[in-house]
Order: structure tokens, then sequence, then C-alpha cells
């Protein structure tokens, strides 16, 4: 019997490796991930004035930070029972689409990309964006100038591009000016071109490696997103599981998580394993992310997101159970992210000042979620009467996806060492 | 320094916002990264082992056993090691743990409501915690220091900028109040408010207002990104280099308050709320 110890695993977020036993002849018996970082938020956002744990939570991801701000704030607002004016909502939801647009881009350019680009047998010292700049410089400089352009929108919203600050309970902090709101307006309509040509890209690598992708990690799962009269959507409001075969679908509030969400602790990994508590565990494990959304919602909310997501349906099925279709999933959400983005700066409320209304803190219970650029995220705070955190328990994106990210793992080290 | 220099890049109890600040460099990363050499970055590229490299960023300080080993083995295959963001300077966010049991920090997670195996805590295969979190500062030498959370691009630049020719990473030496565009009356709040409470005015000095920011006690370089968002600062670059510790030298302005300033809720995780770990008392004794 041996051993494989794959450290550490490489362009994913958090820490990992991966640990594969041998039989004697060769083959995997077990397959194990085990995530192997641990900080401890719920514990240490207890004592912290609830206003505030919006201005801590963004440290549990330096790349979805804005995901983790709202989901926080959302919650505080649903624990002391606050009603945020409508400007104040959309002001949110633009921060949200602009850290999706820079995450989508990071996460397809920056690391998928290389893979396809450079080809998977590449040097792995330069597989990756510095090898890009070399081979096709003209992707590096459009994946650089749409990171830029999602890090500015939060900027301006959020007062910082990485961990904003701006969401409070009862709303928002600071005012959209006009010129601010122009100034993004005079690139909006380059960053849709770009967001179309990286789908047509992901579509041409996509039949050169049609065969890997429709061999490699496929896994069958449930799968959670976000939706909103049935549409994708980024922001809210309502979550949706679909069976692996896509016949059955559960929708539910934020509010309603503990009824369908549980997550089962396992020895050998940090993170615990989320599953649909309808189905049980393990058979309800599922995933999140650009495939799950994709995979749930009726629709796409914009037109030419929609047209691509009906492309998807017929390249890959519904619901597509090929992880590898994930990085087309994400190109058709980094497009609908644009031409949403675009609908809402051209939205006169969008620079209104009614952005506040007066709060109360209480004792209360709240949820809030929104979908982060890896996958759905929860928050959930429970305060005291003055407002005060005494209980805390978050689903982070990430975590959501790593059992099946194991199973897919097991499937391709079937594959690979046989 | 050669004129390319070999760098390695990793994240460790952090949350790979600083990695992210120096992508921030958008268009100019053109310019920075011809004369870099990236070896080693878990994060970008598929290298397992560290190599030996000239300059080692290490982002987030040490929350675990394998962090700490992985500290030692960074110094000595590194010429320049920099503590890079304020996790990795003065512990950041993640410090808050040392206000709470190891204990508690390693089982709460696994006693939510959501989970369905209340009790059962991981333990095969994974990193044993650290009974508090440390600062890269305090478990190896660090050549270089770099605050921030995160740095800011250009802050991040500067640094690379400098090394690259020979020369000392300057850090910005005034605190956050200088680089403020509200105006300052000198007169100390009659009471505190919490930052959700009113709408603060927009041209003067929030501290004036009762709202808690702490801004006099913390390093400037940020452009004071916050107080110009409409919220008081929270102390993300540390202290500076004037004074010990932190949360002194900002209590040191509040107690000019007087009484009401014994009023403000959780006054360790406001004026530590960076860099507890670092400070002159880093942790809470537990009983
Ligand atoms: S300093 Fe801030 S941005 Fe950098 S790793 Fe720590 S939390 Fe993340
Ligand atoms: S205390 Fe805050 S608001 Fe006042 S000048 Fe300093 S940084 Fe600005
Ligand atoms: S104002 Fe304070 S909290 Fe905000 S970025 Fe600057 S140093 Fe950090």
């Amino acid at each position: 019997m041996g051993k494989v110890t794959i450290e550490p695993l490489t362009r994913l977020e958090g820490h990992g490796k991966v640990t594969i036993t041998l039989d004697d002849s060769g083959k995997p018996t077990d397959v194990k991930l085990n995530i192997t970082a641990l900080r401890g938020f719920e514990q240490f956002v207890v004592g912290r004035p609830a206003e505030e744990v919006p201005r801590i939570v963004p440290r549990i991801c330096g790349i979805c930070q804005t995901a983790h701000h709202l989901a926080s704030v959302k919650a505080v607002d649903a624990a002391w029972g606050a009603q945020i004016p409508i400007a104040a909502e959309k002001l949110r939801e633009l921060m949200h689409l602009g850290n999706m647009i820079h995450s989508h881009a990071l996460h397809f350019y920056y690391l998928a990309a290389p893979d396809f680009v450079l080809g998977p047998d590449a040097d792995p010292a330069v597989r990756n964006i510095i090898g890009v700049i070399g081979a096709a410089p003209e992707v590096a400089k459009k994946a650089i100038a749409m990171r830029r352009f999602g890090q500015t929108i939060v900027e301006a919203v959020g007062g910082r591009p990485i961990h904003p600050v701006t969401g409070i309970p009862g709303g928002q902090a600071k005012v959209f000016t006009e010129e601010k709101r122009d100034e993004i307006l005079t690139e909006m309509d380059a960053m849709i071109e770009f967001g179309q040509e990286g789908l047509a890209i992901m579509k041409s690598l996509n039949e050169k490696y049609l065969d890997t992708i429709k061999t490699l990690g496929v896994i069958d799962t449930w799968y959670l997103g976000l939706v909103k009269d049935g549409k994708h959507n980024f922001y809210g409001d309502t979550l949706r599981f679909m069976s692996p075969d896509g016949k059955e679908t559960m929708d539910f509030k934020p509010s309603e998580y503990t009824d369908y969400l549980g997550e089962h602790t396992v020895d050998h990994s940090y993170v615990k394993y989320p599953y649909n508590k309808k189905v049980g565990y393990p058979d309800g494990l599922y995933r999140v992310g650009p495939l799950a959304m994709i995979n749930v919602c009726d629709s796409m909310a914009t037109p030419l997101a929609e047209e691509a997501r009906k492309e998807f349906v017929e390249t890959f099925g519904k619901p597509a159970n090929q992880s590898l279709a994930y990085n087309q999933a994400r190109l058709i959400e980094l497009l609908s992210a644009c031409e949403r983005t675009k609908q809402l700066l051209e939205d006169p409320e969008i620079t209104s000042t009614d952005i506040k209304a007066e709060v109360q803190p209480k004792a209360g219970n709240g949820v809030g979620v929104v979908y982060a650029p890896r996958g759905t995220l929860f928050h959930n705070y429970e305060t005291d009467d003055n407002g005060i955190v005494v209980k805390a328990n978050m689903i982070v994106a990430t975590t959501h996806n790593v059992p099946t990210m194991e199973k897919a793992i097991q499937q391709a080290a079937s594959v690979v060492f046989k | 320094m050669a004129d390319k220099v070999r760098l390695g890049l990793i994240q460790l109890c952090g949350c790979s916002g600083c990695h992210i600040s120096l992508l921030d460099l958008h268009e100019q990363l053109l310019d920075v990264l011809p004369a870099l050499d990236i070896v080693y970055a878990p994060i970008v590229a598929d290298v397992k082992e560290i190599p030996e490299v000239d300059v080692f960023c290490i982002e987030g300080g040490a929350r675990n056993e394998h962090d700490e080993h992985l500290m030692h083995e960074i110094r000595e295959k590194s010429k320049v090691v920099i503590a890079w963001g304020t996790c990795a300077v003065y512990g950041g966010i993640p410090g808050l743990a040392n206000l709470y049991k190891t204990e508690e920090i390693n089982t709460t997670p696994y006693y939510t409501k959501t989970t369905d195996n209340p009790g059962v805590i991981p333990e095969n295969g994974i990193p044993k915690l650290l009974d508090t979190v440390k600062p890269v500062t305090d478990v190896i030498k660090a050549d270089y220091i770099l605050p921030g959370c995160p740095p800011k691009p250009a802050l991040n630049a500067a640094a690379i900028v400098a090394l690259l020719n020979g020369k000392d990473p300057e850090l910005p030496k005034k605190i956050v109040c200088d680089e403020c565009p509200r105006e300052k009356e000198n007169v100390f709040p009659k009471e505190f408010k919490r930052s959700f409470e009113g709408t603060p005015d927009n041209e003067t000095c929030l501290f004036e207002q009762g709202y808690t920011c702490v801004g006099m006690g913390t390093r400037s370089g940020c452009g004071a990104m916050c107080p110009s968002a409409n919220m008081p600062c929270r102390g993300c670059y540390g202290k500076t280099d004037a004074v010990l510790d932190q949360s002194a030298s900002t209590a040191n302005t509040y107690a000019n308050a007087g009484a009401p300033a014994l009023e403000i809720p959780d006054k360790v995780g406001l004026l530590n709320r960076f860099s507890l770990p670092a400070a002159l008392i880093s942790k809470k004794v537990q009983k």
C-alpha cells in the first residue's frame, strides 16, 4: 500500500492537500481532501457590536470580500428588523456586481485560462497569468481591464476596492455621485463586448478539449443557487435546490435555511460538509457556484446572457454535471453581470441621496444570503438587546463545494491512476 | 540586487486580499511583472516545492503549526523576507481570536445549529492550532514590514521598486488624520455614537462628531479611505513607528473625552481590531 500526498493545492483560496491511499496494484482505495485552515470567525465575532461585523467578516476571503460584507449587513438588517431604502438596495447590488466582475474575470483569465491558452502540458511554472501575458497579450489586457472595472465600481460604491465599508444597518453610508457614475459608464459597453469575446474564446476552447470536459470530474450532485422569480440572480432573494437529474426543485427563503441545510463534520478536514437536509447525508451533497447557478435558474435575467445559457444547455444538458463546464457557466455570468451593471448605472435612482433609514439595535436573529462568486453564502447572527452578537453561523461559498470537489478528485484519481 | 528579482509569495493565516491588492496595480502590472521572476506563488502557479528566492512576501500570520513550520522554511530559503499586510505584521483580524480560548476557536464551529453531528472535532491529516495567532515577526526575523489590510497597490509597487533598486522600502510615517480631508476643531465629543446612529456631517471630523474613529492611532498610507466614505477608520494599517502600541495611543486621545469614552461597547475589539497579537497586552488571560 502506498500514499500520495499532493500539497499545497494551488489556485485554491483556503488551504488544502489531497491524500491518496493506493493498494498494491497502484489503484486508489481512498482519496481525501484535507482543508487545513481554520480561523474561527464564528467564535470571534461573538461579543462584537453587530454593526461592526460587516467590517470584520470581509477578511474571510480577500477575493469575495464584498459578498461577505453584504451578506453580513443583510443579516444584521434582518436581525434588527430594518427596512432599507430602495436606492440603498440598488447600491448594494451594484457593489456586489463590481465584485462579481472582478472575481469572475480573475478566476477565468488568471486561474483557468492559463491551462487552456498555454495548454495543460505547458511547464507549470509558466502556466499562469504571466505566461498568458507572453502568449496572448491581448487576452491579458482585457482581463486586466475587466478586473479594474469591477474593482473601480466596488471602490466607488463601497469606499474601498477590497474589504468595502459602506454597508451599514439601515442602508448605505455613502452616496454614489453622478460624476462617478458617468465616468464608469464610459467603459461599460466595452466591458459587455469583452464579456462576449471571453465567452467566444471559451466556446472554441471547449470544442478543442471537449473529450476531457465530458469525462474528467463528471459527478452527479444536487445544485444550490439563487433566483428571483425563477430568474438567475446574483443578489437575492430565493434559494433553489435542484436534484442531480434536474427533475426536482425546492425553493426556500434565506430565513428558512436551517430547514434545508445541514452540515456534517468529518474527521479529516476543518470544513464541514453541507448537504440538502431534505435528502440527507451524503446523498444530499450539492454544488454551488456558476455551474449550479446556471443549472437551477429558469432563465438568465439579461438578454445576451440568456442566449448564451440556451447554447450552454444544448452543449452540456440541463443540469450540466461536468465540472469543467464551470468555466463556460462562469463566463455567462460575467456577461450577465456586465449587462445588469449597465441597467443599474442607467437607473436614475442609483445616485439618490435617500440611502439610509434609522434603525434600533435589538435582540433578534437574522440571516443574510448573497451569491458569492464561488457560490451561495450564508451569514446568520443572533443579537442581544444592545445589538451585540451572541451567536454566529456562517456557511461560506468554497465550503459548499469541498465535499463534491473531493468526489471529483476521487473520480479523477480513478481515471489517472488506473 | 540582480536585475530580475526571484520572488516568492505565500498566503498563510490571511485572506489573499494582499495578493489581490498586488493585482490591483492593473495595467501597471505589465511594467512591474517583467522585472520579477515569480518562482513560488501557490495562488497563481502550480509549484509544489519552496525554492531559494531573493524576496519572499508572507501574507498572513501563523494560526497553526503548519504555518509556523512554513515560516521557518521560507526564512531559510530567502534572502529578504517581507511581512506583507497587517495580518503578517500585527496579526490582523484573525488575531481577534486571541480574545477566546483556543479550545473555543477549535470547537465552536462544530456546534452550530446546522451541524448534524455536533461534538465531532476534526483532527486527522490537519495541522494543530497554535495557542494564539502569531504575526510573522513573532516567529521569524522579517527584514521589512508592509502593513495595511491590504496594503494599497501603490505601496506594494513602491516596496518592490525600492528592493529592485537596492534600497530599503519606506513606510508612511504619519497618521490617518494627517491624510483625512475632514475639518478638525480640536474639541472632544460629549458622547459617543455607534456607526449606524444618525447621519454624520460630511465635512467635519468623525471623532469630533462622536463617531469612534481611530485614525489618530493609525499609520497613514491608505489616503483615509474610510472617513472619505463617511465611515470611521478601524485602524487597519496598525500603529506608527512613534508609538509602542496602537490601542494605547488611541486610548490616550479617547481619554480626553472623559467618562463617555468608558461607555463605548467592545473597547478591546475597537482599539485592537487589527493588531491584538502585537499589542502590549496581546491576549485575554483565560481562567
Ligand atoms: S492583511 Fe487584510 S487583506 Fe491582507 S491577508 Fe490579512 S486580512 Fe487579508
Ligand atoms: S479622527 Fe477620523 S475623521 Fe477625524 S480627522 Fe482623524 S481620521 Fe479623520
Ligand atoms: S481609514 Fe483606517 S481602516 Fe480605513 S483603510 Fe485607512 S487605515 Fe484602514
